[in-house]
């Protein structure tokens, strides 16, 4: 004990077990004597340890106290965090506050929480674990997740809920740290998994659970003998593709709340993803499971405003544009679908930046035939004379427009470093964000583009959990064909903590193919102007067989008129629209 | 509240000066700031409020019920005082009265005092956390005093007004006749015994929920209940929803009473004398003759 002034006496935490110093049988309950804290004042009997009455009594005061603030029935660590939240930014939201205060009152700390994207999941489950640890009914928790979101909910349980947590890296790390995040692929492996199994944790958290729908799995059968009193469970999608998924999620954390399969069988599932019963089934699902969905009740979004801003190519970057374009025809002809894939990225990138293209084509010449290599000999040529690229025009004029910060979106790296070399001549200070990054430079170029770039030019959409926020204004140089990645570039902005409209600026040339693709984006799937929830899931509900990206190449392969094109894009896009109220109205209604 | 904040610097030997209405200001020094905040924290002047208007227009720290200063300053202080020790000054009892009350309680028996003295009885105050879990947690804190004499406890409310800061010499001390592991398990006896007779609504609640969720387990298990995995997932549960009442003490207190001892001649009915000691513990209101 450390006298650090007059009469205050620092005290460590006690470091020994509590033992268990009597136990009685009573009806209802069983009553335990601790010895632990008995033991500390007998041990300062012992060493004639006395504080002054002075701060017995205090302290008896501050007891008082403090356990009649910890009989609020309400959340203790919204009144905890507060300042924190203050400093930080963080607004938690009503539906997020309902959620922690339904897992812990209710549904004794036993939960999935499916909300839908981008309505706080991790804020859901921070709060639950902050008001666990701070009511003293957790100590030792475990946080599985895709090793990809290990860093983010690190900082997640930092910034916002000043929880010290560790990241598992080592075999003695499961012992050591209370709090844990670790990789749920790493987890389930020998010789952790062992040492996990022989830990009895207070509350464990598996992010991304949707990866555990299958009870078949080494994942499901590790979760399901990981020993915990509290479990949540994350995703925001409980059902993909049957509902056994969900039956398999449930019976992770409640098993027999539904019954056997066999009984849940015959009682709820009509079709695989046709649920019976669905307003019992309802009422069963909302004991364990709590969806908030984005509707006026949860989130109120700022607008995404869109601004397609068409450009026309000059002559002679149409004519290249079309010779690109009828090699890729005539060369899918010629090689089938196998080799699709390069094509696809060279007709795409022939749209975003000629540069970007070149690059493409001449990595491809390595494993051209004779015929081809030829042509492509030529273009290469032709695209290495073009001086002029009026899409980055445009972009200089747009960008001379806008006065506030400006993320611009490509698909590619070329492109990316084209675009800045442009603006930085046209002197605009501009920063380069790309997946390449450590975590630790893709912070660091956050809180630069944040505090003194006026720019930054993206390759990545997805971006792993790194938000701008204070950014309301989106360039889409090119477009990408899939609406998850366009989804996720909107994203980086659009999301919790927005507080002005999101202007999206969607570039597009002229007589190509991103007129269609922007057709079918915008004016059939409406993808800029509202957030399609579970994209993901219709997407998959679609049963494509190929990728997005694929089936719309396929259309402008097998059709030449524009006229031909727009029928063919209107089919596919009324086809995801019933995908989208197919989903809706099957297995969602459930949830 | 507001009080406790003030006591807790004025504890700290500091004076906290008002700034503005409202807004209070004190130097606190590196190890006041270490253990409020953490290692990191170094001495700066503290300003702080409890009006969360004044909080936002001066940034001074809130104090209010949960706010992050409220609960440092509580953190600190219940580390502090553990043990401690008080006791009950002689002079506050009229020591003539005790000694009449004391010889006409022997009935018929005529005594006389030959000496009398001063001692100390020992009580021993401990407060007691009890955390009853059912579907939810509750605490509650209870203060039970134990004589460490007798090992009883004490039925009704100690008279903590009248004690004084500080022990007594050692060699005033009456003996004790109880350990004191066995006086806080008499003390933990008696609150279980007191609380089991209240209200049970909170265990009772579990135990439904307990027996409801074991009967879905059995459904999933069923046929194959005696496997070890349906073992480990009843184990969980009853880790999970068992009512449980817990009761760890948090801080303890001596308490010397005092003990006024007689050494008296009793005179019986035939006229014969025997020499007797009595002692007298006006606390616990207990006498007892040897």
């Amino acid at each position: 004990m450390l006298q650090i002034f007059p009469d205050l006496v620092r005290r460590s935490d006690p470091s020994e077990p509590t033992e268990l110093l009597q136990e009685t049988a009573f009806d209802n309950y069983k009553g335990e004597v601790l010895s632990g804290g008995f033991k500390r004042i007998v041990g300062d009997l012992r060493s004639k340890h006395f504080d002054t009455w002075s701060w017995y009594t205090l302290a008896k005061r501050a007891d008082a106290l403090l356990i009649g603030q910890q009989e609020t029935t309400d959340l203790l660590a919204v009144e905890y965090l507060k300042e924190r939240w203050k400093q930080v930014g963080v607004v938690a939201y009503p539906h997020q506050l309902d959620t922690a205060r339904r897992v812990i009152f209710e549904m004794q700390g036993q939960a999935i929480l499916a909300d839908e994207v981008g309505l706080g999941k991790t804020i859901e489950a921070g709060l639950i674990v902050k008001e666990y640890l701070l009511r003293g009914l957790a100590k030792k928790i475990l946080i599985l997740t895709p090793a990809s979101l290990l860093w983010q909910w690190y900082h997640e349980l930092y910034e916002k809920f000043a929880i010290t947590a560790g990241i598992q890296r080592t075999e003695w790390d499961w012992n050591h740290s209370d709090i844990l995040i670790a990789s749920l692929d790493t987890a389930k492996r020998e010789p952790h998994a062992s040492v996990i199994r022989k830990l009895p944790y207070d509350l464990l958290i598996i992010d991304e659970a949707h990866k555990l729908k299958n009870s078949s799995t080494i994942g499901y059968r590790f979760v399901n003998s990981i020993q915990k009193k509290y479990c949540l469970m994350l995703t925001a999608t409980p059902i993909q593709n049957d509902l056994k998924e969900l039956y398999n999620l449930i019976a992770l954390i409640q098993p027999g709340q539904l019954g056997s399969y066999r009984s849940f069988k015959d009682r709820f599932m009509k079709a695989k993803r046709t649920p019976k019963n669905p307003r019992e089934l309802k009422g069963l699902l909302d004991q364990v499971m709590i969806r908030n969905r984005r509707d006026e009740e949860t989130i109120q979004f700022t607008d995404r405003i869109v601004h397609p801003i068409v450009v026309s190519l000059s002559p002679k970057e149409q004519s290249i544009y079309t010779r690109v374009t009828q090699f890729v025809k005539e060369s899918s002809k010629r090689q089938g679908l196998e080799n699709i894939l390069p094509l696809i990225t060279l007709q795409r990138e022939v749209c975003s930046s000629f540069l970007a293209t070149a690059l493409t084509l001449e990595k491809m010449m390595a494993n051209m035939d004779s015929e081809d290599l030829a042509v492509a000999a030529s273009l290469l040529k032709d695209l290495a004379d073009v001086k002029q690229n009026s899409k980055c025009d445009a972009l200089e004029e747009l960008v001379a427009g806008l006065s506030d910060k400006i993320i611009i979106f490509t698909e590619y790296k070329a492109s990316q470093e084209y675009i800045r070399y442009r603006l930085e001549k046209a002197g605009y200070s501009t920063l380069a964000f790309d997946g390449t990054l450590s975590r630790g430079k893709k912070q660091w170029v956050r809180h630069m583009f944040q505090q003194e770039a006026q720019i930054l030019v993206s390759t990545e959409s997805g971006g792993e959990g790194l938000n701008f926020q204070f950014c309301n204004q989106v360039v889409n140089f090119d477009l990408p064909w899939n609406p998850m990645r366009l989804e996720q570039r909107i994203g980086r902005v659009h999301r919790l903590g927005q507080t002005r409209d999101v202007h999206i600026f969607n570039l597009l040339t002229k007589d190509t193919i991103e007129e269609h693709i922007m057709y079918l984006l915008h004016e059939k799937i409406n993808m800029f102007e509202t957030i399609i929830g579970e994209l993901d899931t219709i997407l998959l509900h679609l049963n494509l067989g190929r990728s997005f990206e694929s089936a719309i190449m396929d259309i402008f392969l097998a059709h030449e008129e524009k006229g031909e094109i727009r029928e063919q894009l209107d089919r596919f896009g009324e086809r995801f629209i019933q995908g989208q109220s197919e989903v809706k109205t099957t297995t969602w209604d459930i949830l | 509240m507001e009080q406790l904040v003030f006591d807790f610097f004025k504890l700290c030997s500091l004076n906290p000066v008002e700034i503005r209405k409202g807004v209070w200001q004190v130097q606190a020094d590196d190890g006041l700031m270490k253990e409020l905040d953490g290692w990191r924290s170094q001495g700066r002047l503290l300003q702080f409020t409890f009006d969360q208007r004044l909080a936002e227009i001066y940034g001074a720290d809130l104090i209010c019920p949960g706010s992050y200063r409220l609960n440092s300053i509580l953190q600190v202080i219940r580390k502090q005082g553990r043990l401690s020790q008080a006791h009950i000054p002689h002079h506050y009892f009229h020591e003539p009265s005790i000694q009449k009350k004391i010889l006409g309680g022997l009935g018929a028996q005529r005594a006389y005092v030959v000496n009398s003295s001063q001692q100390y009885a020992q009580y021993m105050e401990i407060e007691i956390l009890t955390e009853v879990r059912g579907l939810h947690k509750k605490e509650s804190l209870h203060t039970v005093v134990v004589n460490l004499f007798s090992g009883k406890v004490l039925k009704f409310p100690f008279p903590t007004h009248l004690l004084r800061a500080g022990g007594v010499p050692q060699g005033l001390v009456g003996r004790r006749g109880c350990s004191f592991k066995q006086a806080f398990a008499n003390a933990a006896a008696h609150l279980h015994q007191t609380l089991a007779q209240g209200e049970q609504k909170w265990a009772e609640e579990a135990h439904s929920k307990l027996v409801l969720e074991e009967s879905k387990l059995r459904e999933f298990f069923v046929g194959n209940t005696g496997s070890d995995e349906f073992k480990a997932k009843q184990q969980e549960l009853h880790r999970r929803l068992h009512p449980v009442m817990r009761m760890d003490a948090l801080r303890g207190a001596l308490l010397f009473t005092p003990l006024f001892r007689y050494r008296l001649v009793v005179v019986d009915a035939d006229g014969s004398e025997r020499t007797k000691n009595l002692s007298y513990d006006p606390i616990g209101n207990l006498q007892e003759l040897d």
